[in-house]
């Protein structure tokens, strides 16, 4: 069964997806993975900061805000 | 390893573990099902909208920067006091028990010793205030959310939404603003803020910019200092891009990986540990620089080297301190303002830029107003202490409302004497070749870019580590050189002045 993957930063307010792949290596991924970024987990768009990035989402039932340059290397699915 | 599951090693460790911590979770705990609308929640809703987000952040970056700049002030007056009225008086009378009174030694203690406490001491209440209001920012959450609505245009000049604070307390003071840097947790992105945060001209060198409008541009002095303010921050924008993409190139990427964390109500014990504490690592760290430099510059201006003065009762046209700026000033000659008084009131202004103004007036040789009162006993010193607090702190509530009104230039000018005023007029004329005003405004660039005082040399030590602090001092000395050159020489180029 072929999905629909896209890029996190694609999400509309309100829109939610799956993790499904991560661009980062070394450091920086296992950071976004302390933070909750795992595959499989539902991550859901809740507002955009004033000026059009960064994003506010929320994971796990908390906020976390990322730019979107950040949230493009993360590739999710429809939830 | 690497060729079985096509990722380095690091990365399939990391995603195992987190995968199986990930599992575990799901396994055994029980989360009550969430979608509620949380006070926090709603306060985002306000505070990170789409059109009120950044007027409400102005608003509370200009709350801080009033609390820092205005509401500390009466205390700040009030150290001063203590420190230049009654703790003066005793160790004079001190000295006098043990027979030293009119001694180098009195000089020395009241004149060099006292001068580096009181310039560590005046920055506690600033700091305190500043401290207060980090404290009430991070502990109640919305530090997070200022940098989530500022981040877009910070980040475009290679900044961390963050920056924006320290930015905006340099306005105040550069030393609690080095401080304020320590709320960035990227390295980089603290090392860029500090090096940047100087060139937001400080409340202490707006004096000098009044004092010279004043002489050379009297129809429109407020439109010259506004320009300077604006120079300052430009510096900053176009400094921040070029470092951004050059010294800073290489460097990690800096992520905006960062929890919105929900609102709390800050407690007072941890608010208190906060001030207390960071304003006391201050007064430690900064005692040493401060107090040598003061202690230094106190034999300079001490050892005669011409005249009839003796050690400690010299005047300072004939001091070491004199000399050496007669061997600084040519460096100043094609900036237009060569002589050495202008080299001497720049330099004092390393200590503190509150003194240019009166360094100035000393080595023009103004006659001052002597004091002439009758000290007042050990008694009423301590009374004064106490009630002089007590109508500071009357001060600083009356001052609260002032943080909704601008208030930045009334009080601030204060009535220069004609004299100094005149004196400096003709010493510019005379330094520059008749395009005084032309080396005026020069001047007015240097004292704005140039390197900050002790003080801020020693927070900044502190924050940056000794390697930026030096690359930022000699950077600063280069950058106030040649915007200096470019205005004296360019103005004189297009036939102005």
């Amino acid at each position: 069964m072929q999905e629909d993957i896209f890029p996190l930063s694609e999400l509309k307010v309100g829109q939610s997806g799956v993790i499904v792949k991560m661009n980062f290596k070394g450091a920086a991924r296992q950071r976004f993975m302390a933070m909750g970024l795992i595959k499989g987990e539902t991550i859901n768009v809740e507002r955009i900061a004033p000026l059009g990035d960064p994003i506010d989402f929320v994971i796990k039932d908390y906020h976390l805000s990322l730019r979107k340059s950040e949230a493009s290397e993360i590739l999710v699915r429809q939830a | 390893m690497q060729e079985i599951f096509g990722d380095d090693v690091d990365t399939v460790i990391a995603d195992r573990r987190y995968g199986w911590i990930n599992g575990l979770v799901r396994e055994i705990v029980q989360r009550p099902a969430a979608n509620r609308q949380t006070v926090s929640d709603k306060i985002d809703k306000i505070v990170t909208h789409r059109l009120f987000g950044i007027p409400i952040f102005l608003m509370a970056m200009w709350v801080v920067f009033k609390m820092t700049a205005d509401v500390s002030a009466p205390y700040l007056d009030w150290v001063d006091g203590v420190i230049n009225g009654p703790i003066t008086h005793w160790i004079a009378a001190l000295l006098g028990l043990l027979d030293l009174t009119g001694t180098w030694v009195e000089s020395l203690f009241v004149d060099g010793v006292l001068a580096g406490v009181g310039g560590v001491l005046v920055f506690v209440p600033v700091l305190m205030f500043l401290y207060l209001a980090l404290a009430i920012l991070e502990d109640s959450g919305y530090m997070a959310r200022a940098a989530f609505v500022m981040d877009r245009l910070m980040h475009t000049l290679g900044l961390h939404g963050k920056s924006f604070l320290p930015m905006l307390v340099g306005f105040g003071c550069t030393v609690p603003a080095f401080y304020a840097t320590r709320t960035l947790e990227n390295e980089k992105d603290r090392i860029l803020t500090g090096l940047l945060v100087p060139f937001m001209s400080c409340g202490a060198r707006l004096p000098v910019y009044v004092l010279f409008a004043a002489v050379f541009f009297p129809q429109n002095s407020g439109a010259v200092v506004f320009w300077l303010y604006l120079l300052g921050i430009g510096t900053a924008i176009l400094l921040g891009i070029a470092l951004k993409n050059t010294l800073f190139k290489g460097k990690e990427q800096s992520t905006f990986v960062m929890e919105l964390p929900p609102y709390r109500l800050p407690t007072l014990r941890s608010i208190w540990f906060h001030m207390w504490e960071r304003t006391s690592g201050f007064v430690k760290k900064a005692w040493t620089i401060i107090m040598a430099t003061s202690i230094i510059l106190w034999f300079l201006m001490a050892i005669p080297v011409r005249g009839e003065g003796s050690f400690a009762d010299t005047d300072i046209d004939h001091s070491v301190f004199a000399a050496a700026n007669q061997i600084i000033a040519p460096v100043f000659q094609p900036l237009g303002f060569g002589n050495w008084q202008a080299s001497s009131a720049l330099l004092t202004g390393f200590v503190a830029k509150e003194v240019v103004v009166s360094a100035m007036s000393q080595v023009y040789a103004v006659e001052q107003a002597g004091q002439a009162e009758a000290p007042p006993t050990f008694f009423e010193d301590i009374g004064g202490i106490i009630t002089s607090f007590v109508s500071a702190t009357g001060d600083t509530i009356k001052s609260l409302p002032l943080i909704v009104g601008v208030n930045l230039f009334e009080d601030e000018v204060e009535e220069a004497p004609t004299e100094l005023m005149s004196a400096i007029k003709e010493g510019f004329e005379t330094s520059s070749g008749g395009h005084g005003a032309l080396a005026a405004l020069a001047f007015m660039v240097f004292v704005l870019i140039y390197t900050p005082c002790m003080s801020a040399v020693a927070a900044e030590r502190q924050e940056l580590g000794m390697k930026w602090t030096w690359v930022s001092i000699v950077g600063q000395l280069l950058l106030a050189w040649l915007m200096a050159f470019a205005v004296f020489q360019g103005g004189k180029l297009l036939g102005l002045g």
